[in-house]
């Protein structure tokens, strides 16, 4: 197996970790306090920004809880909606990202325990068709299903750590606060996720 | 593939990061989740009813009991008697007193 070039598509796609607060990522954008404000007031366009804003991020948050990419999206529809109709109890004087990922957070989970998650198998179709990697492509979506099912095998809290650190660009103190955990928790669970995940990709590298 | 970092970094790692970003982001575009969300919320009141009384029955139930621990207290006082002063003269006390044997000798005495 050739890591190198499985990695290779997944590295165009960018490694900047992705700015959690919408005014931080272009100095042109209306900030998301503003945004609020204006949703509160009841325009709609703007909590439709914000929704834009932050769907990728709430979708991958509640991805890593769920696994189930379908059910994923319903929880994160869900958390926009309840975001939209609890408003009233957000502090503008914070940031509104890890405000919204705990809503995201705790709809996921709440999801799963209503539900409890179809299966890892949808996860692992790439691994399923493992047998015939006949390309790049393949390789690449056999590493992500690997990777995701070493993702689902984490602790839930770690799951939601890591890719809020790492993939989402989250400080330490922003994750507690999304998670209602000490600030140390938070670093301890990043560290021992990303031990996780870096020895399956390190034995990926391997076994090729 | 993160040779370079160790899992203490406390800095976020973009490689595990994209690899994960990638295995994580939804096969659906945005753009119809987003549009699928803004229908939600056509369903969804911004206030609903429930929510604006669960608003306001913390502050109407402070209100309601300052309103009537003021509303007894002025009754209270409107409707209470107006008792009589009470003073008590020691020197009425002392001649009560000293009166007594008085009458008791003209009671025996017969005048």
């Amino acid at each position: 197996m050739d890591l190198a070039s499985a990695e290779h598509g997944i590295e165009t796609m960018g490694t900047d970790p992705q700015r959690p607060h919408g005014d931080a990522r272009n100095p042109g954008d209306v900030g998301d306090a503003v945004l609020v404000a204006q949703a509160r007031g009841g325009d709609r366009e703007a909590f439709g920004t914000l929704v834009d804003r932050y769907a990728d991020q709430a979708r991958r948050v509640a991805r890593a809880v769920l696994q189930d990419p379908d059910d994923a999206d319903d929880a994160a529809q869900d958390a926009f909606l309840a975001a939209l109709v609890k408003l009233d109890q957000y502090d503008s004087a914070r940031p509104f990202g890890p405000w919204l990922m705990r809503i995201v957070a705790n709809a996921a989970t709440d999801r799963r325990r209503r539900r409890k998650v179809r299966s890892a198998v949808s996860l692992d179709e790439g691994l399923v068709a493992g047998g015939a990697r006949p390309d790049v492509v393949a390789e690449r979506q056999v590493l992500l299903g690997r990777l995701r099912t070493a993702l689902g095998e984490l602790p839930e809290r770690r799951r939601i750590a890591v890719v809020l650190f790492d993939v989402e660009g989250y400080s330490h103190a922003e994750i507690a606060q999304v998670l209602g955990i000490p600030e140390g928790t938070v670093r301890s669970e990043v560290f021992h996720a990303r031990r996780k995940l870096r020895t399956l990709l390190a034995d990926w590298r391997d076994d090729g | 593939m993160t040779e370079s970092r160790t899992p203490f970094d406390h800095r976020p790692d973009a490689r595990l990061g994209a690899v994960l970003r990638a295995a994580l982001d939804a096969p659906q575009d945005r753009a119809a989740f987003v549009a699928r969300v803004m229908a939600g919320t056509g369903r969804t009141p911004a206030h609903p009813v429930e929510h604006l009384l669960a608003r306001w029955a913390a502050r109407g139930i402070v209100a309601a009991a300052a309103a009537a621990f003021v509303a007894g207290l002025v009754i209270g006082r409107a409707r209470a008697p107006a008792e009589p002063s009470v003073s008590v003269d020691p020197g009425a006390m002392i001649a009560d007193v000293q009166a007594e044997p008085n009458l008791l000798l003209v009671a025996t005495t017969g005048r």
